[in-house]
């Protein structure tokens, strides 16, 4: 059963890369030129990581389910057009974490 | 069965996806922006919808069974290591029986390039030093060759990493050498195009990637199974991507090697390792 459910978290991965790579092909037509931070793809990406690394803090939905959801758009974000996507995954990873060290030090779980 | 397919699965698809971060890794190190992550599964999918064609120089039937034997034999080293943990000499029997494949595969297709590509499969079988001085070394400290009691081995005395550390640095010598671009990588080493792969068209190339993916997660859990003891699933893909990140800042940074430089160290490795590692167990 578990290996079923990380069998799950890998398709999720690997099919929200694919889709973001589609997506961000037909929403920028140019080569990553300019290094300017999309809003839109900013804010998918903290509440990725946000969800993946602090699954816990949502008690009334299965766990499975968010880091399901979550890997799906974490990849969303990394499997965009080569550059795109970079900065916005750095500053996703870096707010999460520091959530979870808040956390942390709060003694929360 | 359902096990084996989801395992099988797994492999195949943690193995792409390894294969895709190590190559972005080697991108942002050689200050590239690099293929996405995904490149390669997207490469291994496309070659499945490809009109596959046959070369008129290609040995048949020989050109087609040993695409298909290089599959039936990962799906086997599925079944030895993850699904049943049996016998690690099974598992080496395998990476035997893969050296075979890559060297047949090159000389099946009649290609100029598949054949020196074997010649050097050939020459570079000193590879497998290290995994043949690994089962010895394993076995002298463990005293057995199933995966599941070297596992319980490990929960008593702690991991071998520890114990017989040459042995796994040999071994990681090893999982540079099988890595895509690495120094050791002659076979399939750009100035021969792309080695034994070269004039395998579609579906074919389709299973000899497929192989490869599933071949590079074994090699990573074999690794993490044998060296560091009971591990559950999700330190096994941490372990996995930290190793495959490991490695592709070493292939980055290095060039590929002359293939006689290439056969010595590998030899020189294997030989410090097993000889290191008896002198450390009579210490």
């Amino acid at each position: 059963m578990t290996e079923l459910l990380y069998l799950i978290y890998i398709l999720a991965f690997v099919i929200g890369a694919i889709f973001g790579l589609v997506l961000s092909y037909k929403k920028y037509s140019l080569p990553f030129v300019i290094e300017k931070m999309d809003n839109l793809a900013l804010t998918i990406s903290i509440i990725a990581w946000i969800l993946l690394i602090n699954s816990s803090l949502i008690q009334f939905i299965p766990q499975e389910i968010i880091v399901i959801v979550s890997l799906f758009l974490v990849s969303l974000i990394i499997g965009m057009r080569p550059g795109y996507g970079r900065k916005e995954t750095y500053v996703g990873i870096i707010i999460a974490g520091l959530i979870y060290l808040l956390r942390l030090l709060i003694g929360g779980t | 069965m359902a096990s084996i397919l989801i395992n099988l699965l797994i492999a195949a698809f943690m193995g792409t996806v390894l294969i895709g971060l190590q190559r972005k890794v080697m991108a942002r190190v050689q200050m590239r922006p690099g293929p996405p992550i995904i490149q390669y599964v997207l490469h291994t999918l496309k070659f499945y919808l490809k009109e596959t064609s046959f070369p008129k120089t290609a040995a048949m039937p020989f050109y087609i069974a040993i695409a298909s034997t290089l599959c039936a034999i990962w799906v086997t080293g599925i079944i030895m290591g993850p699904v049943t943990q049996g016998s690690l000499l099974l598992i080496f029997g395998i990476y035997a029986m893969h050296k075979i494949v890559e060297h047949n595969a090159g000389s099946s297709s009649g290609s100029p390039y598949g054949k020196l590509s074997c010649v050097r499969a050939v020459f570079s079988a000193s590879a497998e030093l290290p995994l043949f001085a690994l089962l010895i070394v394993v076995y002298l400290q463990t005293h057995t060759m199933i995966i599941s009691d070297i596992i319980t081995y490990q929960s008593i005395n702690g991991p071998l990493i520890f114990s017989i550390p040459l042995a796994g640095i040999m071994f990681f010598v090893l999982l540079i050498t099988k890595s895509h671009y690495s120094l050791f990588s002659i076979t399939k080493g750009k100035d021969i195009i792309s080695g034994y792969e070269t004039e395998h068209f579609g579906v074919m190339r389709g299973y000899l990637m497929f192989s490869e993916s599933i071949s590079w997660y074994m090699l990573l859990w074999i690794y993490l199974t044998v060296f560091f003891g009971p591990l559950s699933l999700i330190s096994y893909f941490m372990g996995m991507i930290v190793i495959s990140v490991i490695i592709a800042i070493i292939n980055a940074i290095s060039p590929i090697l002359n293939p006689n430089h290439s056969v010595m160290f590998q030899i020189t490795c294997a030989f410090i390792g097993i000889f290191g590692s008896i002198i450390l167990m009579i210490i």
